[in-house]
């Protein structure tokens, strides 16, 4: 499905602060993968992530996704295929505009740029059965600007848009990082049930050694600019949270 | 004096609506409006003088605007250079495109018909304003319709959240160098229609545009208020007429036209803070209102707790004090 073969990311090269992020990166992801990925910060998974999505460009390498090599296609092309949550929850939502707008924006990553009129019928129906699972009474306020809903709200908003569009990949940053460790949860259950229930390939990034053993079927380590750790399937359910936190040390 | 100034203010609408653009909608204060205002009235006065129709001469107005913001865009965007520095590029070349597009600092009309001569032949003033609403309104409609269909609704997202945008299939680039291009279409569009009423294209008639621009869009902000594109958009003329006759008092008043330029900037300081003071005001009554609510509410509450631990007290340790 997503395919990157000998990834090369360095920062200020040539220059004192020269950092070389990814080296020589290579990974394949296959579908229905659920992939937790840790690391030390500085490591290179967020930067990993974002030369994934396009945010951040490749200096050498390939990606390959759908067996179409995007390495020089833009954020906005890649995201017919890829959806992106942030850490930051006012990083995956328009403020100023509506709950309501938020998600036809999320709809549909394809004519942006169309003249047809963006309200349909019907859909403030299908808004409103998309967001009562999440229950927290979104689905009365979807003419509400984003700005005035809680961060969590905003999250889990964020979360729902990003997989409102059926990606191929869907890629999480330490989308639970910057909620309190109630709504941390909340998000992530609902994170595993929309992922299990689309059946969706995806890679999160956490710092939390509970949840990345707990989700997914497949655990990378990042360290120093490689993969030096990838267990799925039986061998990631033997792993414990100590062991992990052991081998951050080498 | 309020019958001039409700057409001079219409004449300069589809300036502050471009500035709105730019400014609310986009997030980025445009320094092109400098340039494009005198290029649409350069472009459509030496037209007119070298045979074109009044129509046809403003729709190259027009146009002219589009191109110096399509200009700044492709700066900003695919050149990286800060908007604010993208702008100032853009107005400072457009001085000499102008001066030769005009062969001189100031071209008058001679005997051409300008748009208000194909009215029926009503006071000028009448003239104006009917020209005026037609223009404006013709405008507001384009704009709203835009607003209605997935091109508007990206636009705005872009100005709000340009990487979630990205992230959503929204070609960000595209989107802010179109954003650019209409509103200073719109700039140049005031500045023909300007330079048609006034009977002369001049160089420096684009000195101190953007802060008539970005004053009116706040001035308009100050009267009416709203979420509704239709109710910002009107908010933008009503702005333009609003701020048109500040000066015309102004002027009334005895000050003379040269000093209207610091006037301009004085009363675009008063607009931004009129905002500001009135929000803390506000915030601070509706606090008092809260807390004096609040500390009724506690005294309440401490004599119904003060009888429950009497209550208590007697059912659950007897009578032992």
């Amino acid at each position: 499905m997503l395919s990157v073969q000998n990834l090369q990311k360095v920062f200020f090269p040539g220059t004192e602060n020269e950092r070389h992020i990814l080296k020589n990166v290579s990974l394949k992801v296959y579908d229905g993968d659920f992939i937790s990925v840790i690391g030390n910060n500085g490591a290179g998974k967020s930067t990993l992530l974002n030369t994934i999505a396009g945010t951040l460009s490749a200096d050498a390498g390939s990606i390959n996704l759908e067996n179409k090599n995007v390495i020089k296609k833009s954020v906005s092309y890649r995201s017919r295929w890829m959806s992106r949550v942030f850490q930051d929850p006012k990083m995956g939502t328009a403020g100023e505009l509506s709950v309501a707008e938020n998600l036809v924006l999320a709809q549909s990553h394809v004519r942006t740029t169309s003249l047809k009129w963006y309200r349909k019928k019907g859909q403030w129906e299908t808004f409103q059965e998309l967001l009562k699972p999440l229950d927290m009474g979104l689905e009365d306020r979807l003419k509400t600007q984003v700005k005035y809903l809680s961060g969590g709200q905003r999250q889990a908003l964020s979360l729902l848009m990003a997989t409102l569009s059926k990606p191929k990949l869907l890629l999480l940053d330490e989308h639970t990082a910057a909620l309190d460790p109630k709504t941390s949860r909340d998000v992530m259950n609902l994170t595993d049930e929309i992922v299990n229930r689309e059946k969706l390939t995806t890679m999160m990034i956490t710092h939390k050694m509970s949840d990345a053993l707990k989700y997914g079927n497949r655990l990378i380590m990042v360290q120093d600019g490689q993969i030096t750790l990838d267990v799925s399937g039986k061998d990631k359910q033997e792993l414990d949270s100590e062991e992990l936190v052991g081998m951050f040390d080498n | 004096m309020l019958i001039s100034s409700l057409g001079q203010g219409l004449l300069w609408a589809p300036l502050v609506i471009g500035v709105f653009i730019t400014f609310r909608i986009l997030d980025i204060p445009d320094l092109t409006t400098e340039g494009s205002f005198p290029f649409g009235a350069a472009m459509t006065i030496s037209l007119m003088l070298n045979g074109q129709s009044a129509f046809t001469a403003t729709l190259m107005g027009f146009l002219a605007g589009c191109l110096g913001g399509f200009v700044t865009g492709i700066l900003d965007t695919k050149l990286h250079i800060p908007s604010l520095l993208a702008g100032i590029l853009t107005m400072t070349g457009l001085y000499s495109v102008n001066m030769h597009v005009m062969g001189k600092s100031n071209v008058p009309l001679l005997t051409q018909k300008v748009l208000t001569d194909y009215l029926p032949s009503w006071a000028t003033e009448i003239q104006t304003i009917v020209l005026g609403v037609i223009i404006v309104g013709l405008v507001i409609l384009v704009l709203y319709l835009l607003f209605k269909t997935r091109l508007g609704l990206s636009l705005m997202a872009t100005g709000n959240n340009k990487n979630m945008s990205a992230a959503n299939g929204i070609n960000t680039d595209g989107m802010i160098i179109f954003g650019y291009t209409i509103s200073n279409g719109l700039i140049a569009l005031s500045g023909s229609l300007i330079a048609q009423s006034n009977g002369y294209a001049d160089i420096g008639m684009g000195i101190g545009t953007i802060v008539i621009g970005l004053a009116s869009v706040l001035v308009g902000e100050i009267f009416l208020r709203g979420r509704n594109i239709l109710v910002r958009l009107s908010a933008m003329v009503i702005g333009a007429i609003l701020y048109r006759f500040l000066l015309t008092v102004a002027m009334g008043l005895g000050f003379p036209p040269d000093d209207l330029k610091i006037l301009s900037a004085i009363i675009l300081v008063i607009v931004i803070c009129v905002p500001i003071v009135r929000n803390k005001l506000k915030t601070r009554k509706q606090l008092k209102i809260y807390l004096s609510q609040l500390t009724e509410g506690e005294q309440d509450e401490q004599i119904t707790s003060v009888k429950r631990t009497k209550f208590t007290k007697g059912v659950l340790s007897g009578d032992r004090e």
